[in-house]
């Protein structure tokens, strides 16, 4: 997977988006667990920010974006949400803000999430972008707009293309690392 | 330029000066907290091919979110927990089951396992930063904990702080919970964004270890990473008492730099109540007085310790629950509930019939009397969201425990003043 250069469409969230409710129920976990349904992303992908658009998962497509506001991912460190967003398809999480649980899981999990303070406001739904995380760009080729944002480094970057923490680890013990 | 607590406590941890925004590689020699039933880390780690923990001694199970529940698959996670435990070398004394349980960072405060000037993991949950209280950099490790259980090691995004300075003096019937949300509602979901709440002002110095560990409990609905509160001599008698470990406290310089200083006068603050669904949208309890209750919850990590008990019983000596209401006290850990009987709680709180479980986060996540379709709840616990407690279709208030005791009594949302 290349994720240093991504390009996909942005799917634009006003407000702020609890990681146990807008982004995906928490109480999902349980209801699948006591209907015995495996909790794999593509399941919990299916249910992606329906309680904000009930549609989403139906109209987002593999590859693109979700543009979000101010303290993306709010709440409990709950990880679910981030799978939610990965499962549903989703590239990479552009936002005005972030938090830190929110965004070490996400990236953990292989989910990019970029912070572009005024990244809402200049994003109409359906915008085609582009995200370069090792050039630290993210470009709006529909409106014409640049925003730069610090660079990944290159061991998330490393952690990011592994497809997440846990296959990166897999990688270094096999290696001998631990 | 000065550096702030956490900076200093960072750059200690990664052997460098760091500042804001440097990606630094932690470890922590202090114990490590998980939740007793250790499936997922479990997983993770046997995923990636990892069958050794990088020091079992440090490993601390503590069973804070079933307790003696049946529900969330908890008989099943203790099974694995315990075999889990064994196999990875974990020794039997760092096993906090049924019996010795208790909320895990509750546990982990009455043990102050964190320490000043130390950066501090546990596996389970946002509310890590309740050990902020100690001065301790307190986080959760998440999704990444079976990672650090293989390697001893996590990275970190250095973060700003922002500064809040609480003067005057707390009103009577307002505590560090009222505070805390208070703060909250001022600042907003997004007002510590990605940063460290450092806590300080005259209020501060004066709260109580237990307010101070409310205080730093709600620093994620903040959209802060976590809150620490520059250790001062209460915190050193603190941790004396629990813990002859060796530390050495860090403080603040007073020219540090922080993204943000926020100043609140707080004497003129009441008792504050969070309706549902959203978690920022605070308001004093009168605008909610009167509001019809079922449920009542005193418990969870952010009001479940000694202070919140003897205040849940000054409220209920000598009265009854109203009829209509089922009021869960759930004292923190096992160490708070032997202090309530100790001190003669218990006797009140079953005079007053009230509901007292065992010692867990139980009612605060539907992991006991979870609430049913209909129900509206006043809780002290921590979240507000639909289906948080129980069923998605209950109502949730949040309040201090006061607020709680006195709603419970009348059967509808009440400011707690007038009994105190």
């Amino acid at each position: 997977m290349a994720v240093a250069e991504m390009r996909g469409r942005g799917w634009t969230f006003e407000g702020i988006l609890d990681v146990d409710w807008h982004i995906c129920s928490f109480e999902l976990l349980r209801r699948l667990r006591e209907q015995g349904i495996p909790i794999t992303d593509e399941e919990l992908g299916k249910y992606c920010m329906t309680n904000v658009d009930p549609d989403f998962p139906k109209k987002v497509q593999k590859g693109d974006f979700i543009v979000a506001g101010e303290n993306m991912g709010y709440g409990h460190d709950h990880d679910h949400a981030c799978r939610s967003i990965k499962g549903a398809g989703v590239a990479a999480v552009l936002c005005d803000s972030t938090n830190a649980n929110f965004l070490r899981n996400s990236i953990e999990h292989g989910l990019p999430i970029v912070e572009c303070p005024g990244i809402l406001e200049a994003t109409k739904p359906g915008d085609t972008l582009r995200v370069d995380l090792a050039a630290g760009v993210v470009a709006n080729l529909t409106q014409e707009k640049v925003f730069h944002f610090r660079p990944y480094p290159p061991f998330l970057l490393e952690m990011i293309e592994a497809g997440g923490l846990y296959p990166h680890l897999k990688k270094e013990i096999a290696a001998g690392k631990y | 330029m000065g550096k702030t607590v956490t900076e200093k406590i960072l750059s200690r941890a990664a052997g460098k000066e760091v500042s804001p925004g440097d990606y630094i590689e932690v470890s922590s020699r202090l114990p490590i907290t998980l939740s007793a039933g250790m499936g997922r880390g479990a997983a993770q780690m046997e995923g990636a091919g990892a069958t050794r923990l990088f020091n079992p001694q440090l490993i601390h199970m503590v069973d804070g979110h079933t307790g003696s529940t049946a529900s969330h698959n908890a008989g099943e996670s203790r099974t694995t927990g315990r075999a889990w435990a064994k196999k990875m070398g974990v020794p039997i004394e760092n096993i906090y089951e049924l019996g010795r349980q208790g909320i895990e960072h509750v546990v982990a405060g009455d043990h102050a396992w964190a320490l000043p000037g130390e950066v501090f993991f546990q596996v389970i949950n946002g509310h890590t930063t309740t050990l902020g209280a100690l001065g301790a950099f307190a986080i959760t490790l998440s999704y990444g904990s079976g990672a650090y259980m293989a390697t001893g090691k996590t990275w970190i995004r250095v973060p700003e702080s922002v500064k809040v300075v609480l003067t005057g003096a707390l009103p009577k019937g307002v505590i560090g919970r009222d505070i805390a949300e208070y703060v909250l509602g001022q600042i907003g979901p997004a007002g510590a964004a990605g940063q460290v709440m450092e806590w300080t002002g005259p209020v501060v110095d004066a709260l109580s270890m237990d307010g101070r560990f409310t205080l730093c409990c709600n620093a994620l609905f903040y959209g802060a990473w976590t809150g620490i509160i520059n250790p001062d001599q209460k915190t050193m008698d603190y941790v004396r008492a629990r813990n002859s470990g060796p530390f050495e406290p860090l403080t603040s310089d007073p020219d540090a730099e922080y993204a943000r200083v926020y100043e609140f006068h707080v004497s003129h603050v009441v008792p504050q109540v969070v309706p549902p669904p959203e978690r920022y949208h605070v308001f004093p309890v009168s605008q909610y007085e009167g509001t019809a209750v079922n449920r009542a919850f005193v418990g969870s990590c952010e009001n479940s310790r000694i202070e919140d008990m003897r205040l849940a019983a000054t409220l209920l000596k000598g009265r009854r629950v109203h009829p209509d209401v089922i009021l869960n006290i759930t004292p923190g850990s096992v160490s708070v509930l032997k202090q309530c009987i100790k001190e003669g709680l218990m006797e009140t709180f079953v005079e007053a019939e009230a509901l007292v479980a065992s010692p867990n986060c139980g009612m605060c996540w539907g992991a006991n009397t979870p609430l049913a379709a209909g129900d509206v709840c006043i809780s002290s616990g921590t979240c507000n969201y639909p289906g948080r407690m129980g069923s998605k279709d209950a109502a949730i208030y949040l309040g201090s425990p006061a607020t709680v005791v006195a709603s419970a009594l009348e059967g509808k949302i009440t400011d707690p003043r007038k009994y105190l």
